[in-house]
């Protein structure tokens, strides 16, 4: 978005930082890829060094630190962060928010922005921890539907990545059509 | 909040963006070496950025001394840490609970965001629901308690505060500590 | 003793100032007559000075604090209406209360909502009362809930930016309309719809009840989507909490489902269903 112009619809809005962490971003323009770039390199870098990833765990209080860092510099990254990862150790998916201040939060769902008050009590009645992709894509759809429905600006389509042990893939995911408030 | 030979120190588990509640399992009580407890409440960035900068110097100051470090010590270096950052402070109020090895006298203090140390013999309160806190301590609290009547009476002082404050609550962590144990709670408060 | 009487049966500045006589007179032209003649303060802009005393967000340190924040929700399906609020009143961050009722019984077929300044729809909804029973009496039949929801909106418009802080919901079911639902504000907007909800948790609250909200649902089904619409509002919106209140409004008139409390309701719902996945209940 420039002013009330949409330049481009099908940016991706995510970065790869190693086989199992993904972190998608949004915020100020120019920011969130300056810093997201930042971020990937350092911990490709890392993976480079050490031979080893580091587990979304570590790579979120990597993340988290830069950020608070950046926050009392001069010019702050004006940044918010959803860092999604699979542990390959304990075999368990990891989802961190981050937002502009960096604050850090280990949660089972999350959003940014003004998605966050739509989208959280959807994912409160219909989250549990044991579902399945399908279900989860489900739920998704039903978070997208009420974005479109309730949300005065039109998002133009969104990005859908999965994380998983066998590292990070884009899925499919065909707009439903218009959605109307009943 | 001070017993007979233990104290102890409860947070809610909230983090929210103003009205709105972003985590329900964000725990504000940290712990350093054994027995010290450090507590704390303002910005959430700050209480992970402060808690972990304590968790290395503490750290340093173990693998120097070879001992665990005292409440009093810890306290004190708390107090020196938040002031060296006088003119860009950390924003957060610190809360310091510990039984010291030595004499095994419970100890408690409190701070402002820039290192004054408030000491008290009853207890210390911080955070957006403060003022309910000191009324519910004030009224519940009375000197030499055990430790299971010492939990009881911090329960109920933190729940019963955080029920009339709009920003905090969701559950809270509860640590009883005695000279050789440390045991933690879960409350399940309200949730609303 | 005379002169000093008149001085104070009379407020001091009503002799100076032409202006708030205008205004007075001008309020009691537009508004209906009934007993609206408020005292106004001796100022130029009203709406300008009130949000300086009262506004919470841009100074906290505010001399009045104005009891805000809510979640009300109600929606039509086919039989009938349901309409459901929580409890919690506050004014800043502290919660003055958990057990104000925000549904206002107009009379036996029509429900008020409130959200926003709690006196503003405690006393506006209490007069739209007065006016229906008086409908009722001149025209030997009950007032229509579109009727009814106009009335309260020329008199919210009446009073446009003098600071009126209401967004409120009236339903009922009368022979003519069926179920009926409008949303009235203190913008004078007013909608005729199938679902509202109104308030600081309005956005949770649309997020459960669009996603499983059909017009065709059971009595049972529709209660309890209400219900847990405002639970999950309650939940992650620190400005709303306490009970749910739940009504549902039928031909008849209305039914009361209950003043419910929300902690159990919560841990019922987590622990037997295992929502809200996000609270612990377990200390790892």
């Amino acid at each position: 978005m420039r002013g009330a112009t949409i330049l481009k619809a099908n940016e991706d809005k995510t970065r790869q930082l190693n086989k199992h962490t993904l972190m998608a971003y949004v915020g100020e323009a120019g920011d969130t890829i300056q810093f997201a770039e930042y971020i990937q390199a350092n911990i490709q870098l890392y993976s480079m060094r050490n031979s080893t990833d580091l587990t979304p765990s570590e790579t979120s209080s990597f993340v988290r630190t830069e950020l608070a860092r950046s926050l009392r510099s001069r010019s702050p990254y004006t940044v918010n962060l959803l860092l999604g990862g699979f542990d390959p150790r304990t075999s368990k998916p990891e989802l961190y928010w981050i937002d502009y201040l960096a604050s850090c939060a280990p949660v089972p769902y999350a959003a940014h922005g003004y998605a966050q008050y739509y989208c959280l009590s959807i994912l409160d009645k219909h989250h549990h921890p044991d579902i399945s992709l399908e279900q989860g894509m489900k739920i998704l759809r039903m978070c997208t539907d009420e974005l479109k429905r309730r949300l005065p600006i039109d998002f133009k389509g969104v990005v859908v990545k999965v994380v998983d042990g066998e590292g990070i893939r884009e899925v499919e995911y065909e707009d439903g059509g218009q959605v109307l408030a009943p | 909040m001070v017993g007979k030979d233990c104290v102890a120190i409860a947070c809610d588990l909230r983090l929210g963006l103003q009205a709105l509640t972003v985590s329900n399992n964000f725990p504000k009580i940290f712990s350093y070496g054994s027995q010290v407890h450090l507590g704390l409440t303002g910005l959430a960035t700050d209480v992970s950025s402060v808690s972990e900068l304590f968790r290395y110097k503490v750290n340093m100051y173990r693998l120097r001394e070879e001992r665990d470090i005292s409440p009093q010590t810890f306290a004190n270096l708390v107090s020196s840490s938040l002031y060296e950052r006088r003119f860009g402070p950390w924003f957060v109020s610190p809360v310091v609970a510990g039984i010291n090895q030595t004499d095994g006298k419970p100890f408690i203090c409190g701070f402002d965001s820039i290192g004054c140390i408030d000491f008290a013999k009853d207890f210390i309160v911080s955070g957006t629901a403060s003022d309910q806190l000191f009324g519910t301590c004030e009224g519940l609290w009375e000197p030499n308690l055990g430790p299971e009547d010492l939990f009881e009476t911090i329960s109920q002082a933190l729940l019963n505060a955080v029920d009339r404050d709009a920003l905090s609550g969701w559950g809270a962590h509860v640590y009883i500590i005695e000279k050789d144990k440390v045991t933690k709670r879960l409350l399940k408060g309200r949730q609303d | 003793m005379d002169a000093l009487v008149a001085q104070y049966s009379q407020p001091s500045h009503s002799a100076q100032d032409t202006t708030l006589d205008d205004s007075l007179a001008l309020s009691s032209k537009i508004a209906p007559p009934l007993s609206l003649n408020f005292e106004l303060p001796p100022i130029d802009s009203h709406s300008a000075w009130l949000r300086a005393m009262t506004d919470d967000h841009s100074n906290p340190q505010c001399p009045i604090k104005i009891a805000h924040g809510t979640t009300t929700l109600a929606f039509r399906f086919k039989g009938g209406i349901i309409v459901a609020t929580d409890s919690r009143a506050t004014a800043g961050n502290w919660i003055a209360s958990q057990t104000v009722k925000k549904v206002i019984e107009i009379n036996s077929c029509l429900l008020g909502t409130m959200a926003g300044g709690a006196a503003d729809c405690q006393y506006w909804l209490a007069y739209l009362g007065m006016m229906c029973r008086l409908h009722e009496l001149r025209h030997k039949r009950r007032i229509s809930v579109a009727a009814a929801s106009k009335i309260l909106a020329n008199l919210v418009y009446s009073y446009k930016g003098m600071g009126l802080s209401m967004g409120t919901m009236c339903a009922g079911v009368t022979p003519t309309e069926g179920p009926a639902l409008y949303y009235v504000d203190n913008d004078g907007t007013r909608l005729a719809g199938n679902m509202f909800c109104v308030g600081s948790g309005q956005t949770f609250a649309y997020g459960v009840l669009d996603a499983e909200y059909k017009y065709e649902m059971e009595e049972d089904e529709a209660l309890e989507l209400g219900k847990r619409s405002i639970l999950a509002a309650t939940h992650r919106d620190a400005f709303s909490g306490g009970f749910i209140n739940l009504y549902h409004v039928k031909e008849e008139g209305w039914v009361k489902h209950g003043f419910m409390d929300t902690n159990p309701i919560f841990w019922k719902t987590k622990l037997e269903k295992g929502e809200f996945s996000n609270v612990t209940s377990k200390l790892e």
